[in-house]
């Protein structure tokens, strides 16, 4: 029988889809994986797009990615993509991809002003070492006058290599994640409430859990894959419930047996209700809770991560911003120990009345809510995103919804989980594992830690001192030393700032444009970021390159470079170690620090940082070696431009940090042929649930649950109020604005709106809103509106119907359009302990353009 | 052309609905349903545009609870014997 090519791919996915169903189809043979025939090369790989790190098998014909599949052993997606999965043998394929490195000129020189032309590599790289040299011996600015903007889009490496350079090599700690818009609240939670990051849980709990809550989190459009593992635990076990709570009604709603929507900031007066519930109808597992919780109360006048100047500032005594003494006003982190007792008090103002009072939420909603947490026959697994993250009081809500879990003792056991979900591949992994923030080094260590710094210092083989002591500009404060003049070279990559970063009218574009500062964007495509730069350099992508992601349950998974970059276009790791022979130590580090390694005068930071004997360690031949298995003969860029397995000597040297720490990998090659293991992984196993016995190889036997990221063995629950939010609506800005994404964009749109059709699936963001706010400003569906707040303004169409359904009072508007940047909007108020923003509470108005 | 297949999960008292509603959706084949309430689609486009509004449509259908994607793979030549 002859076939056409439709019918036989149209046969593979069917059976594709049907062997992931468990079912069976007549006629249709069941395959568990694709063989690579008809010229297609099949490999395993990770989706590019979000935290929950989707097993995809890539498709190469012709030395292109042509197909996808959902990777049917791949543990966390059991063979299913979500729609986004679609584009991804396309992102890399869009017809504006950068090629070539672009500067800005004029007359044939670099001018600020100029228009972007083509340069080669080597003049891109010239300009960059003479503006990093000027900015370290500028008086004003100096080596943090050095800033890098990275992300959880970074490989493992290019992350690791990326802050061995600034924090080694220039000695900036001004290097930041854009995590830090999006799960820095998480991490500071972590760390406050256990002294060790990240989830304690795993996706594993979405099949034990007999109660699921929805904490400002639309997992149905933004964590679609997770989502459909809920899907099935409630439609197949019928006890089975799910609460949803939100400021509006969005497609998660759909599933929810109880819908909770609440005012802007109340989460945090719902969270002290429920820990009251608790303790008035005795359900306080006090076994669990004297032997595993310690309480304490934290400061409260800590401020909104503001400008000094800002009179919410001014006044606040905890922000730790220098007062008038020039000495540091307190600490936000600052807290001290209370006994259970005056906990129980503390919360007892939180009744019922109160929780609605503040919240606005049905009484019996609320009421069922805290019956689950408190019933002790019930497993209960949160999940959070944005809506706690991207809070003024980010890091309290995540301590507070820890508080819960924890007096009932609901938590490191299957289905009993709080588990903070993240929105990029590798938030976990390299933002946070890595440790790419202004404050931190690899496996949890800190550069405020003199120990840390002198661990980290002998593991690089680097004289003591070279790390400096003090955090570098986060985020925020980034854009703002950029405005203000105190940063002189500064290059991003792997995200979009000028789009998604807060207020870019305010702090961000003054920012960038500013004739004191050299900006350098690397990227794939012309995003808002790269055509507001100075140089943009043209970067390989996803399967163009090896790479490992870390995704939200601690799994770390990696893949081989399946295809060619385009035209001149290279990794971000290339760049940052071909970069690094630009400098001679003599150049970027004092006398009195080289004087204590004489042996490394007149070596370049590409010498000390990557040739140092750790990193080059494995030789080219290894690259087939390794990955045998997978292919004959495989080989990656990096290492054929370097001479050596680049990657595996970066991950072995980085993978030292946590080995015997509790942040254990496995080795190097055994990633390249597992889909993923969770870490920490000792003797080859990988860890399902932390902190308890017979799960944890860190908890020994007859310990039963162990918090063992604090010395006393204990974790933390902590008193913290109610308080408003840095801007709420008042007479003249009279909405609530909340920003956030739809399912069709991941982020900013770079990748997912490169395909021209995709205008027609969602073209251009809108408003939604209540009809009845509608109604009140003469509005009509589809009418253009103008929506402004205090720092500016923008135009868009508004929609009173469809997937979200904000209450009165409460307009959404998703981030993803480059036309339509809302973030011209927000403000840039964060977390004063996270530094994270909070991109979902502003005061904003709507009239009729 | 894009060729994809997806798993549709519906309320099981509403298999017969979404079937219908599916069936108003051009390029979209239902090859197999499950009693808990799976279904298993090809849907079929020549552009990306109309294939992401297929799977948004899909999300639309009162029934539908989930739609996940499994396989999809562009072909220039459809019609070409292998």
């Amino acid at each position: 029988m002859k076939l056409t090519r439709r019918e036989f791919i149209k046969t593979n996915a069917i059976a594709a889809a049907a062997t992931t169903a468990g079912m069976s189809i007549p006629g249709v043979a069941l395959a568990a994986a694709p063989q690579s025939q008809d010229g297609v090369r099949w490999d395993k790989g990770v989706c590019r797009y979000c935290g929950t790190g989707c097993g995809v098998l890539v498709g190469v014909k012709d030395g292109r990615v042509v197909a996808t599949q959902g990777d049917p052993d791949a543990p966390v997606n059991k063979g299913l993509n979500c729609v986004k999965g679609y584009f991804l043998s396309k992102i890399m394929y869009g017809k504006d991809r950068l090629t070539r490195p672009l500067l800005r000129m004029k007359d044939g020189k670099f001018d600020k002003n100029g228009e972007f032309a083509p340069i080669s590599w080597d003049a891109a790289f010239d300009i960059m070492a003479e503006k990093v040299k000027a900015t370290l011996k500028e008086p004003t600015q100096g080596p943090y006058g050095v800033a890098m903007f990275g992300s959880g889009q970074w490989t493992v490496w290019e992350g690791y290599a990326a802050a061995k350079l600034m924090k080694a090599g220039f000695r900036s700690n001004s290097i930041d994640p854009n995590a830090r818009h999006c799960m820095a609240s998480a991490v500071a939670g972590f760390m406050r409430t256990f002294g060790i990051d990240e989830p304690m849980g795993c996706y594993d709990d979405a099949e034990h859990a007999d109660v699921f809550a929805l904490w400002g989190s639309n997992m149905a459009e933004m964590h679609p894959i997770l989502w459909s593992r809920i899907t099935n635990r409630r439609l197949t076990a019928n006890h089975v419930r799910i609460h949803v709570l939100s400021t509006f009604t969005h497609r998660s709603c759909e599933l929810a047996d109880n819908e909770l929507i609440f005012k802007p900031q109340s989460d945090l007066a719902i969270l002290n209700y429920i820990c009251n519930y608790i303790i008035q109808n005795k359900a306080v597992n006090q076994d669990f809770v004297k032997k595993n919780v310690g309480f304490f109360k934290g400061v409260t006048d800590i401020g909104y991560g503001l400008r000094p100047n800002h009179p919410l500032e001014q006044v606040a005594n905890n922000n730790g911003y220098p007062g008038a003494d020039g000495k540091p006003k307190g600490d936000p982190n600052k807290h001290a120990p209370i006994t259970f007792d005056e906990f129980a008090k503390f919360v007892s103002e939180y009744t019922l009345d109160k929780a609605h009072e503040i919240s606005g939420v049905p009484k019996d909603k609320l009421e069922a809510l805290a019956k689950a947490y408190a019933d002790p026959k019930v497993k209960v697994t949160s999940y959070w995103t944005m809506g706690f993250n991207q809070h003024t009081r980010g890091t309290w809500v995540n301590n507070m919804i820890y508080n819960v879990h924890l007096l009932v003792g609901k938590i490191s056991e299957p289905g009993n989980s709080p588990f903070s979900l993240t929105g990029q591949p590798s938030a976990c992994g390299t933002a946070r594992e890595v440790g790419t923030f202004a404050h931190r080094l690899p496996a949890d260590l800190v550069v405020m830690n003199p120990k840390h710094r002198e661990f980290a210092e002998k593991a690089w083989k680097l004289p003591a001192g070279t790390i400096p002591p003090t955090p570098g500009y986060h985020a925020v404060l980034q854009s703002r030393m950029l405005k203000d003049g105190k940063i002189g070279f500064y290059w991003t990559s792997t995200t979009n700032n000028m789009q998604a970063g807060p207020n870019i009218n305010g702090e961000i574009y003054p920012g960038w444009r500013n004739p004191k500062a050299f900006v350098v964007v690397s990227d794939v495509y012309p995003t808002v970021s790269a055509m507001s730069a100075d140089l943009i350099l043209p970067c390989a992508m996803w399967m163009e390159k090896e790479g490992m992601f870390g995704n939200a349950e601690r799994r770390g998974q990696m893949w081989r470079q399946q295809v060619k970059a385009p035209g001149e276009s290279r990794s971000d790791l290339w760049q940052y170690m071909e970069f690094s022979k630009r400098f001679k130590v003599e150049d970027v580090w004092p006398a009195d620090l080289l004087a204590k390694a004489p042996e490394l005068k007149g070596k370049t930071l590409y010498d000390v940082l990557y040739a140092n004997g750790q990193v080059n360690k494995f030789p080219k031949e290894e690259l087939a070696k390794v990955n045998a298995h997978a292919w004959a003969g495989y080989t990656n860029d990096e290492s054929e431009a370097f001479g050596f397995y680049v990657q595996k000597g970066l991950f072995e040297e980085y993978a030292g940090f946590g080995r015997g720490h509790a942040h254990d990998l496995a080795d190097f090659d055994t990633y390249h042929k597992v889909r993923g293991l969770r870490w920490p992984v000792v003797d080859g196993k990988e860890t399902l649930w932390r902190f308890r016995e017979g799960y944890d190889p860190y908890v020994k036997k007859g310990e039963g649950v162990k918090f063992y990221g604090y010395p006393d063995g204990k974790a933390k629950i902590f008193a913290l109020p109610y308080q408003p939010a840095a801007e709420s609506p008042d007479k003249e800005f009279d909405l609530w604005l909340c920003t956030g994404r739809v399912l069709e964009h991941w982020h900013t749109g770079s990748m997912t709106r490169r395909a021209p059709e995709l205008y027609k699936a969602f073209p251009d963001a809108v408003v939604w809103m209540h009809p009845k706010d509608a109604e009140k400003r003469g509005l009509k569906r589809n009418d253009v509106v103008k929506v402004s707040t205090r720092r500016g303004d923008i135009e868009l169409r508004v929609d009173t119907k469809g997937r979200n359904k904000p209450p009165e009072g409460l307009i959404f508007i998703p981030f993803f359009d480059e036309h339509r940047l809302v973030n011209k909007l927000t403000l840039d108020a964060t977390c004063p302990i996270s530094k994270e923003t909070d991109f979902k509470k502003c005061a904003a108005k709507v009239v009729k353009a | 052309m894009n060729i994809s297949s997806a798993i549709i999960h519906a309320l099981p008292g509403d298999v017969a609905v979404v079937q219908a509603g599916l069936a108003t959706l051009a390029g979209v084949e239902v090859h197999a349903i499950s009693p808990d309430g799976k279904l298993i689609v090809t849907i079929e486009t020549d552009d990306d545009g109309s294939n992401v509004a297929t799977y948004e449509r899909i999300g639309q259908l009162d029934g539908v609870m989930s739609t996940a994607m499994v396989y999809h793979q562009t072909e220039s030549e459809p019609d070409k014997e292998i």
